[in-house]
């Protein structure tokens, strides 16, 4: 890989390492660790000492390992910005010809400056559940487009190299797979916005018994889980069979799919038995978007690149 | 069919397992090292002004304990109970901390008739008490003794030595007390470490 491939690798890859830090803060606590945006106690650099927060500020909200893990999260995501800014412009202009490719690259640039934006929204709501949900599911659109970017523009500079005609049908196949993956992490989202809310009513209950008073929304989490890891079980050998030119990209993405889906269910079940650790719970999140980018892998490799349209 | 010339996307599978590996090592770090911050020791009491005399022969008092994350007991030379325990646990803390002088150690004796500075001085080179000590070793009439212990440690203080208290008492560099712990119980030196070294993050 060389040139903006690199670059919207590199870029892709930094995306789930800002989401990881995100879901750090999250599982950690430290969502308030800055209670102030962009600023951290009205300083560029979070304080190391007490003696250093500003005089109007309470002392006993300063919590030095929260405010750090908060910041690098925002220093993590500022640079996101920055890289994605560059592909979004790099991708613009040598892909203007190509709309599968430019018109991502404006929306991954758009999404990841209102991302920006919002990740100010959480702080000023105070980590209200919702908007939480909202800023979680922003950076999986985010990790997305820059999925599809990234094996879009690797397939189109390395010379139109098409999966096998019968295979290309099959990628609205896979749509309907990535729709039903982002419906299921918005329920995901909720029951976490749910056990917030429960705690409130009851300061006293763990997360474990929180989690059987959300009802509802937690079943149909459930539910569709199984289906979804139904539809994969099905849908990955089909797309399999159907690609008789056995190109490694699909292969080794649809294969992805299945092995993280199945992750993706155990580590949920753990979630349940355990009562949600921390640890855990940070994974499921992180594993819901490598399985949707899988899923977009696989999508971007089945797509049809027309016979010598940008190949070099 | 694959072909060689043509240029591979990398192994996805794999770098997703060394992400998966690095990260979960770092949010165990990170998590740990959040709760932990959560939990800081909360300011109990501040101690009163006194001042003692170590096992050097020199003044001890609050103003020593200042600036310094202390550890205090309460001990007697000629005790055969829990002592010994509290001396192996109080040991371990004070060869854990030896890279730093912002930790210091100071047992007082509740049995000061006998245990003359010259008596405690000969007690602390038999635990490998070096200078210039971190392990201070106290003496002070035992009125005085019991006043510190009651008023200031707010801890009981009735049949001395015999029946004297097994706490350690954690204060921090203000004189302030920030943690109990139960001196004769070794498991709790692991947590005792721990919150000197949040209070030390206070430190300047």
């Amino acid at each position: 890989m060389k040139g903006f491939v690199r670059l919207a690798f590199i870029a892709t890859l930094w995306t789930y390492l800002v989401i990881f830090l995100g879901g750090l803060v999250r599982v950690s606590g430290a969502g308030l660790g800055c209670p102030d945006w962009p600023q951290c106690f009205g300083r560029w650099f979070p304080p190391t000492n007490v003696s250093q927060l500003p005089p109007d500020m309470d002392p006993s909200l300063f919590n030095f390992a929260l405010a750090w893990i908060e910041y690098i999260n925002r220093l993590a995501g500022m640079t996101l910005g920055l890289v994605i800014a560059a592909v979004a412009v790099w991708g613009i202009v040598r892909y203007r010809k190509i709309p599968s490719l430019w018109i991502p690259s404006v929306l991954a640039g758009l999404t990841v400056a209102f991302l920006g934006w919002q990740g100010g929204q959480v702080i000023e709501q105070e980590l209200h559940p919702l908007i939480v949900s909202v800023h979680m599911g922003l950076a999986l659109f985010l990790a997305s487009l820059m999925v599809y970017i990234t094996v879009r523009s690797f397939r189109i500079e390395s010379g139109g190299y098409n999966p096998s005609l019968q295979a290309a049908p099959m990628r609205y196949r896979v749509a309907i797979l990535w729709f039903l993956a982002m419906t299921q992490m918005v329920f995901g989202a909720r029951i976490r916005g749910g056990i917030e809310t429960l705690a409130e009513q009851f300061p006293l209950l763990n997360a474990g018994a929180l989690l059987s008073k959300v009802g509802g929304i937690a079943h149909l989490h459930y539910f569709i889980g199984a289906i979804i890891l139904v539809a994969a079980v099905i849908l990955v050998p089909w797309v399999l069979k159907s690609d008789s030119s056995r190109s490694p990209l699909v292969r080794q993405s649809a294969m992805g799919i299945l092995h993280a889906g199945i992750t993706q269910i155990i580590l949920g079940s753990i979630l349940v038995i355990a009562g949600i650790p921390q640890l855990m719970q940070l994974l499921h999140l992180w594993f819901a978007a490598i399985f949707i980018g899988l899923i977009v892998m696989t999508f971007a490799s089945l797509s049809y690149i027309k016979e010598g349209a940008y190949g070099r | 069919m694959a072909d060689n010339n043509r240029p591979h996307f990398p192994n996805v599978t794999l770098i997703i397992a060394v992400m998966l590996i690095v990260f979960t090592a770092l949010a165990l770090f990170v998590i740990r090292w959040a709760n932990i911050s959560k939990t800081t020791p909360p300011v109990l009491a501040t101690l009163p002004d006194f001042t003692f005399t170590s096992h050097e022969n020199k003044p001890f008092g609050l103003a020593d304990m200042k600036g310094k994350i202390s550890v205090v007991d309460f001990i007697f030379t000629n005790c055969h109970g829990p002592c010994p325990i509290m001396a192996v646990n109080m040991g371990e803390l004070y060869r854990d901390f030896a890279s730093t002088d912002k930790v210091q150690f100071v047992s007082i004796s509740v049995d000061p008739e006998r245990d003359t500075p010259a008596v405690l001085k000969e007690y602390a080179l038999q635990k490998g008490v070096d200078a210039p000590p971190r392990w201070i070793f106290l003496n002070a009439p035992l009125d005085d003794v019991i006043w510190l212990t009651e008023k200031g440690f707010l801890l009981p203080a009735e049949d001395l030595p015999g029946n004297h208290t097994t706490k350690f008492v954690l204060v921090d560099q203000l004189g302030q007390i920030r943690g109990y712990f139960d001196g004769t119980d070794g498991d709790l030196m692991r947590v005792i470490k721990e919150q000197i070294k949040m209070i030390a993050r206070e430190m300047p």
